[in-house]
Formats: C-alpha cells, structure tokens, sequence
C-alpha cells in the first residue's frame, strides 16, 4: 500500500526497537545521546507501524505474519492486523509520535536526565509490547506481550523510585494488573479448552460455549479487561499511577495503555463471544455512566493537575464504554445499523480521548517541568511566562469538555446519538428507561468537566502567580511544544473533519461479527449522522464558520474603542490585591462538593492556635478531605482478608525441609494418581 | 457557491439580525412589566438599546492583571450567542442552518461561550471573577442535565433532535395534547429561568457579592467589553424563549417562506414571546431569590420533571 508490505513491516517495527534498545544501552553512559537514539528510535518505528495500520486502514487486505517459530514445541507466535487492530495501532502511532518527540526534551531536566537511558529502554519496551498486544493473533502471544506491557509499565511509573509513594503507586498497579490478567487468562484457557486451539480465529469464533459458561468468560473479561481500562471500581490504581510516572509515560499510560483494556473489552468481551446478551449490554452500559460521572465528580475535587487529568481518564473511559454498551445493547435486540453506531462512537472517543488527553499531559508535564509543582494552588499568571504551553493546555481542556468545534464534540455528539437514536428503536423496557438516562448523565458528565477545566485552566494558567516557582517559570523548549502543536492541530481537525474520520471508523465496524454501517453515517468527510435522514446531523466546519463570522461582527462592534484600552489594576475590594487574595482551586469546586455531599463526605478540621485570645489566631489549620470509599469500603477490607489468610497459611510454610520435601512428595503422589484415575 | 448555499446564508444573517435587534427589547419589556408590578415607573422600554450604544462608544478599562483571553471571553460569549440563533427556528418552521446541526450543537455552542466567558473571568485575579465562575459552572452543570432530558423528551416523540425537523414534525402531528406536555415545559422553564439568570436562580438587577452569580463573573467588564456581554445575554434570554414556543406551541410559526405566512408568523411570535415575558416577569416578581445551596433542590425537580415527562410518554 503506502510501500510497507504488512508481511514485513510488523518483523521491521521489532527489529528496529531490538536494535534501537541495544544502542541506548551501550549509550547509557552519554544521556544526551542515550535520549536522541532511543527516543527518535521509537519515533521511526511508530511512524512504520502507524503506515502499516493506515494500509489496512484504508482498505489494504489485512496484513499476516510470522514473527517467530519455537522449533522444540512447534508454537510459532504469529500477528494479523485487521482493521480493528489498525484501528487501535493508530490511536497508538498518533500519540507515541509525539510523545516520543516531547521525550528527548522532556527528560533533559534535573532528577531525570541521567535517567534516560533507563526511561528510553523501558518507553520502547512499552511500544512494542503495545504494539504486539494489538497484532497478536493467539492468546499465548496476547497474554505475554500484555505481561511485558504491563511490567515495563510498572517500571516506568518507578521511574523516581527513591520516593516511596511511587514505589507504592508502581505495586498498587502490579497487585490490581495481576489481579486482572489472571481474570483474563482464566477466560483465555476456558476458551482454549472449548474451542481446542489458541488461535484467536477459532477461540473467537463466536459459538464455542453455551449459556452459563459464556456469562462467566464475559464477567472475567470485564475485570480482566476493565481494570487496565480504570473502570469504576477496578480504577484505584489509576489516580496513583499516572500523576507519579514522568509525564511522557502519564499520556501513554492514559492515552493508549488505558485503550488496551478497551481494545479487549471489544474485541474479546464484545465480539468474541457470539452475539452479546441484553444484560451484557446493560452491564456495560452502567459501568461506563457510573464511570464517567464518578470520574468526573472525583476530578473537581483534585488540585494536583496530574491527578485531576487522572480522574478525567476514567470519566473519558465512562463515555466510550456509553457508546460501546449502546452497540451492545443495540446488537443483543438484533439492530446491526444502531450497533454500527454506538461502536463507531465509542471507536472515534478511542482516538480523540488518545489525542487531547494526550495533550494534555504534555502540557502539564512542561509546566511541572518549569516549575517542579503539580499543585494548581501554587500555580497561576503562566498564559504569560509560557503562552504556548497555556494555549495548547487550552485546546486540550476544550476538547475534553466535549465543546465544539474541537473533536471531543463530535464523539460525544455521536455517543448522545447511540444512546438516543438507540432509544427510539428500543424494543425491550430495560434499555428505554437506561438509555435517555444514560443520556442525561453524558450531559452532567461532559458540563462538570467544563466547570473542571474552567478551574484547571483559570487557577492554574491565569491571574497572578501564586509561588516563586510559577512567577519565574520559562516556557518550554520548541521540541516539547512542537509535539503540542501537531497534537492541538489533531484535536481540531479531527473536530472538523469527523465524517472522514467516520469513514475510516466505517471499515472497522463492517470487520466485527453482526455489524452493519449505514451508508449515511459515513458519507461525506465534513458531516456525520446517525442514520436514517432526518433524526440529527452536524457538520463542525459550518458551525466554526459561523461562529468565526460572528467573532468578526463582535470584534467590529467593539473595534471603534479597541485602541482607547486603559488598563489599571484589578480593584482589591479596598485591600491590596494579590495572590492570596485570589480565588483559588479549593473554593472554585466547593459549591460542587457541597451539592454533591453524598459522594464526597467530606471531613474538615479547622484549628486556630492563639496565643492570647481566642479571637486573634497566631495560626489556623485547615484540612479537608472527600472521603476515599473504594479504597476505605472496597479495598480496605480486601487488602485485610488477604492478609489474614496469608497469616493462616504461614503454618505451610515453617522454614523446615522436611515438610516442604513431603509436600512435594505429596503432590506427585497425587498427580501419579489422578493421571493414573484419569487413564 | 450555489443560489441555495446563498440563500441559506442571506437567511442566517437576517435571522441572527433580527434577533440582535430585537433582543434588548424582551429585555426592557420585562423591566418595564417588573417596574409596573412594584407600581414603579421604571426605565424606558428602550433604555437597554441606549445604555448599549452607551457602552459601545465608551473606552475600555482592563484590568493591568488580564491577558488575551480576557479579551477573548466576551467576543466568544457574544460569537455563541449569534451563532446559537442560526439553529433556532424562529419565525419559518425551519432553522437557517438546520443542516449544520441539531439540538446537541445548539447546547454545545451556547456551552462554548460560557466555558470562555467563566475562564476569562478568573483572568484578573479579582475573588469576584472567581466566585462568579464558579457559582454559574457549578450551576450550569446541574442544569444541563435537566434542559437535555426535557429537550430530549420533545425530541423523541417528535422523531428528530434536529430542531427544524422537530418543529415540522410537531406540527405534522396536529394539536395533540399529551400530559408530558405539562411536565416537560415545567421542567425545561424551570432551566430556562436558571439559564438566563432570572430570580429565584440569579438576581440580574444586584451587584450585591452574595447574591450575585452571573453580574460577579463579568464584574470587572467595562465599555465595549460589557456591552457585548449584556447583548449576549439578552439574545440567549430571547432564544431560549424562543425554544420554549417551538417546542411547546409551534403554531402559527410560518411553514413555507411565502410573504403573507411569515407576516402572519412574526406577530404570532412576538404574542408567544410576549406571554412567556409575562411567566418570568411574574416569577421573578412573586418570587425571593434561593440560597445558592437551595439552587440544585431546584434543579432536581425540573430533572425529576423531565424525567417524569419522558416515563410518561414512553413507557
């Protein structure tokens, strides 16, 4: 297609991240040259590997491969890349581009230059295990490149692991990821054993269990799947994970590792079990609304910019599980057009919530570079120490609140249309009543997430600086804005050009098993419709248009007196105005924390210290805190249970030989006797 | 450009027009109505047309703190408003630019300038700005879900979230009554009052910091700036009451561009108008404003209204 034979390039894509980790680590030493060779390395393999995915994107036939053959047991590990895996090593490409671009600026700073070499070789284990996990074409291959994705992600959330709560945030993933894996091998193995092969093409094949059985793969796929993906509740992990990873790894991490949990949700959980049950659908359905406001309502609560991108994360896998469930629910009552579309919705929120979130990262990763803080309290006044960083940051925060024209607009836009247009043609009780509400819930969702970056970008990026670190921040160097700016130019085109985008997406879903696109859906690049003429159409670049001429109507109006600007300072109500006079981050979400009590419960402590009267405070404390209820009524006891059946079975394990020797004993006894029962 | 694509842009200018001239008008009737109920003499019907061209001719005082986008709120807040009424069939039962996009673009546009105006109004680094953002942020998103599940609601049983095809479909259906009716246009004026920042939700005649949640967002606008603001709101005022009488009442809205139609139309509109002038004026009369924390009690019923509304007529 574009000169890539698919054959070829994955075993290309392999070699060179082989050699390009070879090199980094004979330059580890040189750390500038470590971070050029690694990270312009993992470029040049990403742009291959993104050709080969818009090749079969665009309708070459789906590329096959060996990648290698193990003599002694005959297994050979073999790829396939058919749309839908293209799809997601795009999403892939897009952002490891750019990401691997911000790198090479990115970790020339302080505490992480010298650890370049280590980041490099971990970034391009990461890619390639990624990249392995969307090709694979059997559970051996999937469950090993998942493993190694997993570990060399663990690995980089330790990048700064003398800091012990990143040690513990790199272990709550380990424990959470394992937990899940093992959910997933279990449903692999089942599979394996009904269909009597690995290879996907015969474990997928749709009609290998029957009823009870089938349930039970679906239920271990959604944990298995759900908690790379950070649904509600398998999501604690998340918040802890991606604020304390450098910030190139916190995109990855939100931008495509979550996506590999999604890409397993679709292609094992939604499409690799037959047609999808009702309750399935349903199920999705109210993880991904729980999710999304969950999410978003824990976001406004957070001052840690990283953090609150964090919680953005779930909110943003809430809504593509929205239009994943409506596909379902759609293609359990036998619609194929209505389950295009919600699959197309929740496919199209894949790439964007990639792109701006992405972005998002990058730009807070460049002002936690310039001014050592994450704190948005100890932020503000950087529009103008860094205008670059701020514009892009606000690209990224306007997108992501789904406005338009920007792209999070036209997935959200579609996602309402999957669950409305979904409603209408409803024929069970069940998802007439879940779909509006669902709906409605996407409105909450996506207006809290404006208010969210209202605060995040307000107390942040705007007003005076509130510390010494924000008022002297410098803007970052051209090669970590430059991955920005290809970043913004996605969001908005992608936001104007959604029908284009809806083609591609149009390949992907005629691939999956009971899906039909409706030619409507996909015609034209600027506008995009559910279907049947009529019930709702949008096309981003008329509305852009307008709004630019009304921009223009509202400059002129104003223009006679442009030039008469006087400025003067901002009225103090009396007092001085400063930083701490300020309105800041905290008391911005406190309506919001007040209104939504019942899932925050939030505890407060104020203590004056006076040294005369009570009435002039030496010091008052302040402490707040929304209450952790996963962790506290989930977790808590969780972790506990584990540990005291851990305690009782200690006596197993006293420290003596001999009884470790008979246990052994015991066990061949007993495998010679089952294989022996069996035959 | 074909004829079709120039009428269609000649329509959208004209309405957008229309709408910009006619909109500090609503704004003044309901001053004049409010004034008459307190036997007050209150302001000319035209003195928020004067105290604009006012605003307009004045230089403009900025804040020393400011940047771009404090520039940029207002023009952006302004830019939604007019761009929002191209969406809107007003007086032909067709949008200008219907084909542009639906109930969900229109929610999103007018969500655009909002998201612009809250964040150009922590730029100063006034408490004000802040509180004001926060309060109209906070209460935007409580609102949202309930304008969208009452829209919603027409929507489905008129078949179509585009509001031309909506119009059309509702007055294909003939004057049906259906119960949902009620509840829906209960809970969707409940938004509306929240959206326009009418009492009891907001208090548009205070700059008194307690009360005051949209006036202390723009507090620190001056001159040109606060016109554009103040026109903006009063075109959104005029357009969500607008929405109201599509939704609720289409008829007499004109069904073909025929001279007499739509000269039978725009008097029709302005009586609609007129009488929903008339409900807020009398709320907002008969009514103290709420607690900012009474506010999502509020919200709560017009979503429990719409939801009503919705179980009503589909289930």
């Amino acid at each position: 297609m574009i000169g890539v034979e698919g054959w070829a390039g994955l075993p290309a894509v392999v070699a060179i991240r082989a050699g390009v980790i070879l090199l980094t680590l004979v330059m580890a030493r040189r750390a500038a040259a470590a971070r050029w060779i690694a990270f312009g390395g993992s470029a040049a393999a990403s742009v291959l590997s993104t050709l080969i995915a818009l090749g079969v994107l665009v309708g070459a036939p789906p590329a096959h491969g060996v990648l290698f053959v193990h003599g002694a047991s005959g297994y050979s590990l073999g790829f396939t890349i058919d749309p839908l895996s293209a799809w997601f090593l795009l999403v892939l490409g897009v952002l490891a581009i750019p990401v691997a671009i911000f790198s090479i600026g990115y970790l020339n700073q302080g505490s992480l230059s010298h650890r370049s070499a280590y980041v490099g070789v971990a970034f391009n284990v990461l890619v390639g295990a990624v990249e392995l996990v969307f090709a694979t074409d059997d559970g051996i291959g999937f469950l090993c490149a998942w493993e190694v994705m997993t570990l060399a992600t663990a690995a980089l959330v330790a990048t700064e692991h003398e800091i012990r709560e990143h040690r513990r945030a790199a272990y709550l993933y380990l424990a959470m990821s394992h937990l899940a894996t093992g959910c997933a091998m279990a449903a692999f193995l089942t599979l394996a054993v009904a269909s009597g092969s690995f290879a996907f093409t015969d474990m997928l094949s749709g009609d290998v269990l029957s009823s009870p059985g089938r349930d039970a793969v679906f239920v271990l796929f959604v944990i298995g799947f759900g908690v790379k993906a950070g649904i509600i509740p398998l999501h604690i992990w998340l918040p802890e994970a991606h604020p304390v990873a450098p910030s190139n790894i916190s995109a990855m991490m939100s931008g495509v590792l979550l996506k590999a949990g999604i890409y397993g949700l679709v292609r094992f959980g939604a499409f690799g079990l037959g047609v999808p049950r009702l309750s399935w659908g349903v199920v999705i359905v109210i993880l991904g609304g729980v999710s999304a406001v969950l999410g978003v309502l824990y976001a406004l609560m957070q001052h840690d910019l990283k953090r609150l991108l964090a919680y953005h994360s779930i909110e943003n896998i809430g809504i593509i599980l929205l239009g994943l469930g409506a596909g379902m629910t759609a293609l359990s009552m036998g619609q194929p057009q209505l389950a295009a579309l919600g699959v197309a919705a929740s496919l199209f929120h894949v790439l964007n919530h990639a792109v701006f979130k992405g972005l998002l990262f990058l730009s807070a990763g460049g002002v936690v570079a310039s001014t050592g803080t994450r704190q948005i309290e100890e932020l503000g006044g950087l529009i103008r120490r860094m205008p670059w960083t701020a514009f892009f940051f606000l690209v990224g925060a306007i997108a992501i609140s789904g406005l338009p024209p920007l792209n999070g607009f036209a997935s959200e836009w579609l996602t309402f249309q999957s669950l409305l247009y979904g409603f209408s043609d409803a024929t069970e009780t069940l998802p007439r009543l879940l779909l509006p509400v669902s709906a409605a819930l996407l409105a909450l969702t996506s207006a809290l997430a404006a208010a969210c970056f209202v605060k995040a970008f307000g107390i942040g990026f705007l007003a005076l600086p509130r510390s010494r670190a924000a008022a002297e921040a410098r803007e970052s160097p051209a090669v970590m804005l430059t991955p920005q700016l290809f970043l913004a130019g996605t969001c908005l085109g992608l936001g104007l050009f959604p029908g284009a985008v809806l083609g591609v997406i149009g390949g992907v879903t005629a691939m999956l098993p009971g899906l039909l696109v409706d030619p409507v859906m996909t015609g034209g690049a600027l506008a995009i419709a559910p279907g049947r003429g009529g019930f709702d159409r949008v096309v981003p670049l008329t509305l852009t248009l307008v709004l630019l001429g009304a921009l223009a109507v509202a400059g002129a109006l104003a223009w006679r007196r442009y030039m008469a600007v006087r400025p003067v300072p901002t009225w103090g109500c009396g007092g001085e105005l400063s930083a701490r006079t300020e309105y800041t981050g905290t008391a911005f979400s406190k309506p919001l924390m007040m209104i939504f009590q019942a899932v925050y419960r939030p505890t407060r402590q104020v203590e004056a210290l006076a040294d005369v009267s009570p009435y002039f405070p030496r010091e008052v404390r302040y402490h707040a805190e929304i209450e952790p209820t996963f962790e506290r009524y989930i977790y808590g006891p969780l972790t506990l249970g584990v540990w005291r059946m851990a305690d009782r079975l200690k006596v197993l394990q006293a420290g003596s030989l001999h009884a470790y020797l008979a246990y052994v004993m015991v066990l061949v006894l007993g495998l010679v006797i089952f294989v022996w029962w069996s035959s | 450009m074909t004829e079709g694509t120039l009428a269609t842009i000649g329509l959208a200018i004209l309405q957008a027009a229309g709408m910009l001239a006619l909109a500090p008008l609503l704004r003044g009737l309901i001053k004049k109505m409010k004034a008459t109920l307190q036997t007050r003499q209150g302001p000319p019907l035209l003195q928020v047309y004067f105290d604009l061209a006012k605003l307009l001719r004045k230089e403009s005082v900025r804040s020393e703190t400011a940047s771009w986008l404090y520039v940029a709120g207002p023009r952006m807040y302004f830019a939604t408003a007019v761009a929002a009424t191209t969406l809107v069939p007003v007086w032909m039962a067709a949008a200008p630019l219907e084909a542009a996009g639906g109930v969900l673009a229109l929610v999103g546009i007018l969500a655009l300038g909002r998201f612009f105006l809250a964040t150009a109004a922590l730029d100063t680094g006034s408490p004000f700005g802040g509180m004001g953002a926060s309060r109209e942020m906070t209460i935007a998103a409580l609102a949202e879900p309930a304008l969208m599940l009452g829209l919603f609601t027409v929507a489905l049983s008129a078949g179509s979230l585009n509001l031309g095809a909506l119009v059309r479909g509702l007055l294909d259906r003939g004057a049906t009554f259906h119960p949902s009716d009620i509840l829906a246009l209960a809970g969707l004026f409940i938004v509306v009052v929240a959206e326009t920042g009418r009492v009891p939700v907001d208090n548009p005649a205070t700059h008194l910091e307690l009360t005051m949640i949209h006036e202390a967002m723009v507090l620190e606008y001056a001159g040109p700036d606060l016109a554009l603001v103040e026109w903006a709101s009063a075109v959104k005022e005029l357009l969500y009451l607008t929405l109201l009488a599509d939704l609720f009442a289409p008829i007499g809205i004109a069904t073909a561009a025929t001279p007499v139609l739509l000269l039978q139309a725009v008097p029709i509109w302005a009586a609609k108008i007129f009488l929903l002038a008339v409900a807020v004026t009398l709320v907002e009369s008969t009514n103290a404003k709420l607690r900012l924390f009474r506010v999502p009690d509020l919200m709560a019923v017009s979503l429990g209204l719409g939801f009503l509304a919705l179980a009503i007529r589909f289930l």
